[in-house]
């Protein structure tokens, strides 16, 4: 009995040895390759993701040792900052409007593009192209020259006897030349949503017709129930995207967010925090508010999927 | 086909990977340690900069310096990344701003031990000396002094019909100008001058001028809410008679001198500092020259100073402060150095490079020293450099209420009394 049982575990152990071994000498390459990749995650990802969470609570200025203080700065973030409460409207704002318009002019374009054409690959690549340049200084920069009081935008107007403001230099219109600077950047999500148009069976479209259906309804009845899943992930991945929202911001207002504070969009703030007034400790809290928030946002959406998005392939 | 790589292939190529990167190395370690340097400012600077430190380096017969340099913006983050890294340079370009935030945290080193040794302060001036004190101690050696000047087109004032105001010119010629501005009108409507209710050197003029500070020796706020009411309802006052660009106009500027209402030929004048004007004049093809800004009645003076546009200090994380206090010696002392740097980055220290420089200068580096040096009754005391939260005060609390009242979001009354609530509430944080 007892032989039996050490029998047992020699070989136990034997084996267990053995699987490990066997994976060891599957997958080892596989690691090593891995490795260069897993060291900078590790080293420049998830060490720093980590200190940003005890500097969160620390009065860390960059320059002298970090002191503890506890809850103070996500304390002073809802109770004494006012340009907080600025940044979270702007970039609530910002979020609010640009992710479905974007979203529904990207999905107006691929369906456009989806007909077939000649030279579709060359009008995928044009209007992709916005996408590659929109995060851009040089695109920021261009942006001002459009929007400014004697803008490109105003030349237009005045062939029409419009006299139109300063757009980008305005704080009542400021924000949308951004929203429609990331509108304009509808590229990524076209091509998701083309491919997701490629997925939906022809034939269901050829027995709507023969039923009767025209095309407005077969849109809203076929495609937009089809593509629920494509809209989803379009949805979520713009909406992070847009609540860190930076480089455009910065480079139109310098890094102030001007004119009073109607392009302050939460990264720039916490940017500003960070290096402009050395309040690191106090931009840490910020971004891991902000890592709540989006985390937040998109636990609701998983949660109301169910509601909406239909997985039926 | 696949391509593939065995393991053993694989483990020779990274090992002869690593060995070249140790082979790229082992000359740096050969080489000792250079001393390394970082400032901000343009290309000009940079030529300027390295051909003294080449030419230090030659004539020591010691490896070249390194030199790394980026615009203001972003040298600030850099600088402070790498003195929290323990990796800053040995010699970094400082400003009067934060000078004391550095100084207080033993960020640059106190420089007094090499005075008289390696540092050669004998024939530097003593106001200048003074300003890169803090507590007593030199921490920052003055790379030139310039002063608050109103950048004015003076092409642009030709075309109107006038002339460019001279340093006895005050708030009333500013009147006076804006109302012939407006009857000139040209270049569709050129203001007299930019909206500057939001420029904190400005505003730092005018309270001087009334005999306060922007900010007392102490650290804590000058202006008390009425002169702060004043201002604002001062500058709305010039904004709707049109003497000064329109709210939308004046929030086009993000402060590069590119966007600047001079540039823009928006406006005639700009509040801006002696040694700018080189940079605006290159970016404007109209001839622009320098005036004080005005006074805010006759006879009133006392609100300019000598500032030091920019300091050199060693970090106090440099293992090498001898052999830097003795570069910076070079660089500030060097007549043949001083031959190099002109006035770009104001006007030089020390009298003797004054004296060798002066010659050799171009017609406006000619007005920036002549400006300088001539103040007269305009010259006041030299400030006590700011206290620490000054930057935040400027960019997050003036330029953004100045808006607020330009736009007619605000009202001058509640600005003013708001700017000096939040103004408090700011400096008594960062004290503590």
């Amino acid at each position: 009995m007892t032989i039996n049982a050490a029998d047992a575990a020699v070989h136990n152990a034997a084996s267990r040895r053995s699987i490990w071994s066997r994976a060891w000498e599957n997958h080892a390459p596989g690691y090593l390759f891995l490795l260069p990749w897993l060291i900078g995650f590790i080293g420049l990802t998830v060490g720093p993701i980590i200190s940003s969470f005890y500097l969160s609570f620390t009065n860390f200025d960059l320059l002298t040792p970090a002191r503890w203080v506890g809850l103070e700065n996500y304390q002073r973030m809802f109770t004494n900052d006012r340009n907080f409460a600025a940044a979270m409207r702007v970039t609530f704002t910002f979020v609010l409007f640009s992710v479905p318009l974007k979203l529904a002019f990207a999905l107006l374009v691929a369906i456009l593009l989806n007909r077939g054409m000649k030279g579709l690959p060359l009008y995928r690549a044009l209007f992709y192209l916005p996408s590659l340049l929109g995060a851009s200084v040089a695109i920021a920069i261009l942006w001002r020259q459009i929007f400014a009081g004697d803008g490109l935008v105003n030349q237009f107007l005045a062939n029409f006897g419009i006299i139109g403001p300063s757009w980008i230099s305005n704080p009542n219109y400021s924000l949308w030349t951004l929203i429609i600077l990331s509108v304009w950047q509808f590229g990524s999500p076209m091509i998701i949503f083309l491919a997701g148009l490629r997925q939906i069976p022809q034939d269901m479209y050829e027995a709507a017709s023969l039923d009767g259906a025209g095309k407005w309804r077969q849109f809203w009845k076929i495609t937009v129930p089809l593509l629920t899943p494509v809209i989803f992930f379009n949805a979520i991945i713009q909406t992070i995207n847009s609540f860190q929202s930076f480089t455009p911001a910065f480079i139109i207002s310098n890094g102030t967010g001007s004119p009073i504070n109607s392009t302050l969009f939460y990264a720039l703030y916490l940017y500003n925090e960070a290096f402009s007034f050395f309040r690191m400790g106090y931009a840490s809290a910020l971004a891991w508010f902000l890592l709540f928030l989006i985390a937040c946002f998109t636990a609701f959406s998983f949660l109301t999927s169910k509601y909406w998005v239909h997985y039926d392939d | 086909m696949t391509f593939r790589i065995g393991r053993r292939q694989f483990l020779m190529g990274s090992s002869a990977l690593i060995a070249a990167g140790a082979a790229g190395f082992s000359p740096a370690f050969a080489q000792g340690n250079p001393l390394r340097m970082i400032w901000w400012g343009g290309q000009a600077r940079a030529d300027r900069t390295l051909a003294v430190a080449d030419a230090y380096a030659d004539a020591k017969g010691i490896t070249p310096l390194e030199g790394e340099f980026l615009s203001w913006n972003d040298y600030w983050p850099k600088l402070a990344t790498q003195t929290a890294g323990g990796t800053a340079p040995d010699i970094l370009q400082m400003d009067y701003r934060f000078i004391v935030e550095y100084a207080s945290r033993n960020a640059i080193a106190p420089l007094d031990e090499y005075v008289g040794g390696v540092l050669d302060l004998s024939d530097f001036d003593e106001d200048q000396l003074e300003g890169g004190k803090v507590g007593g101690k030199l921490y920052g050696l003055s790379l030139g002094a310039n002063s608050v000047a109103m950048l004015a087109n003076s092409t642009a004032f030709e075309e109107a019909g006038l002339t460019v105001p001279g340093m006895d010119w005050t708030y009333d010629t500013l009147r006076e100008l804006g109302e012939a501005f407006k009857a000139a009108n040209i270049r569709g409507g050129m203001k007299a001058m930019s909206d500057a209710s939001g420029a904190e050197p400005m505003l730092d003029n005018w309270i001087r001028q009334r005999g306060k500070a922007l900010y007392t020796p102490e650290g804590k706020l000058g202006p008390d809410a009425d002169d702060m009411v004043e201002w604002f309802t001062m500058w709305n006052e010039f904004r709707d008679a049109g003497y000064i660009v329109s709210a939308e106009d004046n929030a086009l500027d993000t402060g590069a001198p590119e966007t600047s209402m001079v540039a823009m030929s928006k406006a005639a004048l700009l509040p801006s500092n002696s040694n700018q004007l080189v940079i605006h004049q290159s970016v404007s093809k109209d001839n622009l020259t320098i005036t004080s800004y005005p006074r805010i009645a006759a006879g009133v003076g006392g609100g300019h100073y000598r500032k030091p546009s920019q300091f050199w200090s060693i970090a106090g994380s440099s293992q090498n402060k001898e052999a830097a206090a003795e570069f910076l010696s070079y660089f500030i002392n060097d007549t043949e150095a001083g031959k190099v740097l002109g006035v770009e980055r104001g006007i030089p220290c020390s009298a003797k490079v004054r004296d060798a420089v002066a010659p050799t200068l171009s017609e406006q580096d000619q007005i920036a020293l002549n400006f300088v040096a001539n103040l007269g009754d305009l010259l006041g005391p030299l400030p006590a450099s700011p206290p620490n939260a000054a930057g935040e005060i400027d960019t997050s609390l003036l330029r953004v209420l100045s808006q607020e009242v330009a736009f007619g979001a605000r009202s001058a009354e509640d600005a003013g009394k708001f700017f000096v609530e939040e103004a408090t509430a700011i400096l008594n944080r960062a004290a503590v």
